[in-house]
């Protein structure tokens, strides 16, 4: 079999494993915590949206996954400056 | 030859996105500055990003990720600095407030310490204190 290929599909594993540990360190008390974990994960799905369509050859996976990763972006840092106060 | 090139840069970053994973469970929940910690291991996952979009031939994308990923970790840094790191925030511990003297509804605690003495502790609860706000005209 391809080594590019067994490679993506490791990279596609790893990431999965990823979403778990930041979907686990989302549910820690502080409010950050959340939001960090919030942004790691849609980063992570980005990235498997991206390995998942360079797999099956469709262009469309990454029109998406460029939009998931700057309006994950948009977000993050929208909720910080309201976490964070005017001062 | 460039297969081979794709493919290490994505087990890299694969190898990189598994200990980054183990990292951000296992940072003890009682250390000091637990938030920064896993800040800093998001950035590890990021960089990993970005060297498995190298490798998936990703170049703008990679490009666009390596310039805004340091922004929204400052941000999520920021906003824990200014409103919940109380370990290194003094300011967010201390509330200061002035005591309403002029109320009489309420009794701060300088004001009416002062009036025991070091042998009331020995007088009977009625004894203590001979201070009273209510004024009585049986004349009426």
């Amino acid at each position: 079999m391809d080594i590019l290929f067994i490679s993506k599909f490791i990279v596609v594993i790893a990431l999965i494993i990823m979403m778990l540990a930041t979907l686990r360190a989302s549910a820690y008390k502080s409010t950050s915590m959340g939001l960090l974990g919030s942004s790691a994960v849609v980063v992570a799905f980005a990235m498997a949206l991206l390995v998942g369509g360079d797999l099956c050859n469709l262009g469309f996976y990454r029109d998406i996954s460029l939009a998931l990763i700057f309006f994950g972006f948009v977000g993050t840092v929208a909720f910080a400056a309201v976490l964070g106060g005017d001062e | 030859m460039i297969e081979y090139i794709q493919s290490a840069l994505l087990i890299i970053s694969a190898i990189l996105i598994l200990i980054s994973a183990i990292g951000l469970i296992t940072v003890p929940k009682n250390t000091k500055n637990a938030v920064y910690a896993r800040i800093h291991i998001v950035g590890v996952f990021d960089i990993a990003c970005i060297i498995a979009m190298i490798g998936l031939g990703q170049y703008l994308l990679a490009g666009i990720y390596f310039i805004i990923a340091p922004f929204a970790a400052h941000a999520i840094a920021n906003a824990y600095w200014k409103k919940e790191d109380r370990e290194n925030n003094l300011d967010l511990v201390a509330v200061e407030v002035e005591p309403d003297y002029n109320n009489p509804f309420i009794h701060p605690k300088d004001k009416f310490g002062s009036l025991e003495t070091e042998e009331s502790g020995k007088l009977k609860a009625d004894e203590r204190f001979s201070v009273t706000t209510l004024e009585i005209d049986e004349g009426e």
